[in-house]
């Protein structure tokens, strides 16, 4: 019986590497095997390095890492049927919960929001990913593999962002810019350049492109659809108008006592920092159109969003205040300024319209409290 | 889609055996305690009489399989410089053999039975 000594193991463990065998486990199974072979058939003055050389062969058709690439793929081999279970299931359950979430939204039942979120969530982060692991298992060519991983890149940005926009959370339109210039500057020329290669699907490829870049176009239109230029206007004027009667109503109001004071203030500066984020001024003036300044309609931004951020710091402050004022206020319960139904924790979605028209409206209630106040003096 | 047609068989065609290569390790693992590879492939050869020769080619890839599956549990011990990896059954692996034993003997009931052979009668 041949023993082993301990150069004699590690050149072999150094041979398993050198052929390509990389899992740890397989190496030191095969070392292990490799020497209870070279002890048991190798006589005690027998030349290893003859011995060895003439043994190793015997392990492989062509190289040792056939054994390596046997067992990845006897162990994906297994977990490739269960992806493929784990695909079919997410997708049916994701488009269900998407599509009864889409009823729900429509038809303003309460629970859409989960609904939708969960479902259009498990198709874009399980199904998408497991459907391009198995497309890109079965695909030969790299192109292929490439096209198919853009192509589910894409899915998962234009799920997020319809996500994103029916959830109203902010930051959807870059998602959907994002997604639409991938597919135009990516994903297109990739599927062109593959498709015209061959010229028996020079013709299908031809027709797909045109079809996708339509689609993509349409994509884009929809999602820049804006209000038009008129609308944004009358909603400008709108706002102009509701402040001369502000101040007109104002006016009559002798003195405003300090907490109607930091009302006023607050409702002033949350005015100004929406009016600023619109068209980077505190105020809309008069000849707005002759200065062209146009404030687009959308929800607030980061500035009321984020917790700690200035326009949250104030409003919170606004809603503190008028509640303070209102359990001062010794006349009837009529004259109370709403505040209630306006929640801190949905900011977010308000848009900036309303959020002005509100501002304004509550200063009128309160220079309306004011003047009777003044009145009854 | 995999290809397990590494045997080295002496009598009988690799045809004819793939597909029993689990059946035959879980069967040996079950009577025995614990084995490492290269004693299973040992135990074959003098089962069988060197008519079923095991190829490390189709026995590692199946053992680590097996133990993925968790039909096996292993045990490492230091020989010297090397290590040696010993295989288990578990109590799902002991299931799987016996069902596989019984699924593969009704196979050859059926066999028999389709092409007519007569058991022989020594």
């Amino acid at each position: 019986m041949y023993t082993l000594n301990e150069q004699q193991i590690d050149f072999i463990l150094h041979d398993i590497k050198t052929r390509g065998v990389d899992i740890e486990s397989l190496q030191l199974n095969l070392l292990d095997h490799i020497c209870c072979i070279v002890e048991s058939e190798l006589q005690e003055d027998g030349n290893f390095d003859q011995f060895y050389q003439q043994l190793i062969p015997k392990f492989f058709r062509k190289d040792l890492k056939e054994i390596e690439d046997e067992t990845i793929l006897l162990l994906t081999f297994k977990n490739y049927y269960a992806m493929k279970k784990a695909m079919i299931i997410t997708g049916i359950t994701s488009v269900t919960l998407f599509i009864i979430g889409s009823l729900f939204k429509i038809m303003l039942w309460p629970g859409a929001g989960p609904l939708l979120v969960f479902g259009i969530g498990s198709l874009s982060l399980v199904f998408l990913p497991l459907m391009f692991v198995l497309k890109a298992k079965d695909s030969s060519s790299k192109n292929e593999r490439l096209l198919s991983g853009v192509g589910a890149l894409i899915g998962f940005l234009i799920c997020l962002a319809a996500l994103f926009s029916v959830m109203h959370w902010p930051h959807a339109l870059t998602l959907w810019i994002v997604a639409i210039c991938i597919a135009t500057f990516v994903f297109i020329p990739i599927y062109f350049y593959n498709g015209m290669r061959n010229p028996d699907t020079r013709l299908n490829t031809l027709v797909t492109t045109i079809l996708i870049l339509g689609a993509t176009g349409l994509l884009f239109i929809m999602v820049n659809i804006r209000p038009a230029k008129k609308q944004l206007e009358i909603k400008m004027y709108t706002h102009i108008q509701s402040e001369d009667l502000l101040r007109k109503m104002q006016q009559h109001a002798k003195q405003y006592d300090p907490l109607a004071s930091d009302i006023d203030t607050t409702a002033e500066r949350i005015k100004s920092l929406i009016i600023e984020g619109m068209i980077g001024k505190p105020f809309i003036p008069k000849d707005f159109e002759a200065q062209k300044l146009l404030g687009e309609e959308e929800n607030l931004g980061p500035a009321f969003f984020k917790e700690g951020a200035e326009g949250a710091i104030l409003f919170s402050h606004l809603k503190e205040t008028v509640a303070k004022y209102n359990s001062t206020l010794t006349l009837n319960e009529g004259n109370k300024i709403p505040i209630d139904h306006f929640q801190e924790d949905k900011i977010g979605f308000y848009n900036n319209y309303v959020v002005l028209n509100y501002v304004v409206q509550l200063q009128m209630y309160l220079a309306t409290d004011e003047n009777k106040m003044t009145a009854s003096k | 889609m995999h290809n397990i047609l590494m045997y080295i068989c002496v009598m009988y065609s690799s045809e004819l055996i793939k597909g029993t290569l689990k059946t035959i390790i879980l069967k040996l693992l079950s009577e025995t305690k614990r084995m490492y590879g290269y004693e299973i492939t040992q135990r074959v050869k003098e089962l069988t009489g060197d008519k079923i020769q095991i190829t490390e080619g189709a026995l590692y890839p199946t053992l680590h399989g097996l133990e993925e599956h968790g039909a096996v549990t292993t045990e490492v011990v230091n020989i010297g410089k090397r290590v040696r990896k010993y295989y288990t059954l578990t109590s799902k692996g002991k299931k799987e053999a016996s069902e596989k034993v019984d699924e593969f003997a009704e196979f050859i009931g059926t066999m028999q039975f389709l092409l007519n052979i007569k058991t022989q009668v020594k």
